[in-house]
């Protein structure tokens, strides 16, 4: 198998000129799938026969949930990942990554909110889902601080692995227990190996959009990796030619 | 140094400092005595609840315990000696862990059937409370050194600390509450009182990897 690829990535300079071709097209090419996906759900599928108008928050609420989810298991893969082969990038990727997801999973709890006060009748429940995202929220808020705590940079980066790691590992931990303590909220919308149970018009705009959010998602991260790959690397000459040819 | 030598020192020096056991056991009793106070004394409210207070308390208790577990060893310099000693610091790790555990926990288990008294909770389910505590406690030691191994560097790491490790506590406590409640509808517990252990057994195996790994980052 050809790893090449694999040890680029270990090499911030690459990856610098790598994300600046594809940062844009991914927030751009994502923005626009995220438009057509939120018109398409908000003004043309169709009413859900139960919920009626109010379920087309699901458009919003359903992609930000589970990006919010994976971009914390990006994070623990790259926490691992910097751990043992101690590649230059990872910490940079999990730094750059967790405000996003941050994010992520606040506009989830808000827009579960919203959603829950029509169709439940209250803005909140503690129910195992919104339990599990509020833990997740908090996960987040936890990397983050112990990021901004540490001032040495080697060890903030060791610091910030172990706890994404360590956060990974619970996760699943944390959302069968809270599963098994209480469930209100309607099973998982998105199942890979089942077929879906909304018909398609329905189902396509929530892919759309879903497709969007996660390219746009990438693309900001890049950004937000080649920012702190410049900071970082401010000593380096590519970075000074780099600086001087196409200014900041 | 050896595995030995380095257990029983840590082991007479945790005997000799008895106000750090008694702080953790006050502080628990505090935390109990402020629901009474704090929602409703009746037995009609304590009684359904006791489980669940007594654990939130223990959880308090412990993350404030294992805040400081290594502040000393870091400040004068034993930590240093660790890395220094060419022992596996995984090992050092679980030996001060199970010293600590046994310093805690073991007066916490003699307070426990007063203070279940005090809180109403109903004879048959004192068992199961402290069979879950037995069992329970060890993963939240062993979690929260992780976060004391991280924010022993800083000199404001307490709030950190409980920051990032609380909410991996959420498992331990719900199937902890899980199984006193399940006894007090007399429905079977073992299944809750397995996972406890479960967990504890996964903490035990990978959380001194992780804490060693914070060790030599804190310590550099």
């Amino acid at each position: 198998m050809n790893w090449t690829w694999f040890h680029k990535l270990g090499s911030p300079k690459w990856f610098y000129q790598w994300a600046s071709n594809w940062g844009g097209r991914c927030v751009y090419v994502g923005l626009a799938l995220l438009l057509v996906g939120v018109v398409w759900g908000l003004g043309f599928a169709p009413q859900d026969y139960q919920q009626g108008n109010s379920f087309r928050i699901i458009y919003i609420h359903v992609p930000v949930a589970v990006l919010a989810q994976s971009c914390y298991l990006a994070m623990g893969i790259a926490g691992f990942v910097s751990l043992v082969w101690q590649m230059k990038l990872a910490p940079v990727f999990i730094k750059s990554v967790a405000p996003v997801g941050a994010i992520m999973a606040l506009i989830a709890l808000v827009s579960g909110a919203i959603w829950g006060k029509p169709t439940w009748g209250t803005w909140w429940v503690w129910d195992a889902r919104l339990t599990s995202v509020l833990v997740l929220f908090l996960l987040y808020m936890g990397v983050m601080a112990i990021q901004n705590a540490l001032d040495d940079q080697v060890f903030a980066d060791k610091a910030v692995a172990v706890v994404s790691l360590v956060g990974v590992i619970n996760l699943p931990i944390i959302k069968y227990s809270v599963e098994w303590w209480n469930t209100l909220h309607q099973p998982a919308t998105f199942k890979l190996t089942e077929k879906p149970s909304m018909p398609m018009e329905m189902w396509l705009p929530l892919l759309f959009s879903a497709i969007g959010l996660y390219l746009f998602a990438a693309g900001v991260s890049m950004w937000r990796m080649q920012t702190e790959v410049l900071m970082r690397e401010r000593k380096a000459n590519w970075v000074k030619k780099e600086v001087l040819e196409h200014g900041i | 140094m050896n595995y030995r030598s380095y257990f029983k020192s840590e082991w007479l020096s945790l005997l000799r400092r008895k106000q750090d056991t008694l702080n953790a056991l006050l502080f628990f009793v505090m935390v109990i005595t402020l629901f009474p106070l704090g929602v409703d004394p009746s037995s009609e409210f304590l009684s359904p609840a006791a489980g669940g207070i007594i654990w939130c308390a223990t959880a308090l208790a412990i993350l404030m315990a294992v805040e400081g577990m290594y502040k000393e060893d870091y400040n004068d310099g034993s930590l240093e000696q660790w890395l220094a000693s060419g022992l596996s610091i995984s090992i050092l790790v679980f030996l001060k862990v199970f010293a600590q555990w046994v310093m805690v926990v073991v007066p916490l288990l003699l307070v426990l059937p007063l203070l279940a008294q005090m809180l109403f909770l109903p004879a048959s389910a004192l068992g199961v409370v402290m069979w879950s505590i037995l069992l329970g406690t060890p993963a939240l030691f062993f979690i929260g050194s992780i976060g004391a191994a991280l924010t022993v560097s800083l000199r404001r790491g307490a709030v950190l600390m409980l920051l990032l490790i609380l909410p991996l506590y959420i498992p331990v406590i719900v199937f902890a509450t899980g199984a006193v409640r399940a006894a007090q509808m007399e429905m079977a517990y073992s299944g809750q009182l397995a996972i406890l252990g479960a967990i504890s057994l996964v903490a035990l195996a990978l959380s001194p990897i992780m804490a060693a790994v914070s060790i030599r980052a804190s310590v550099n």
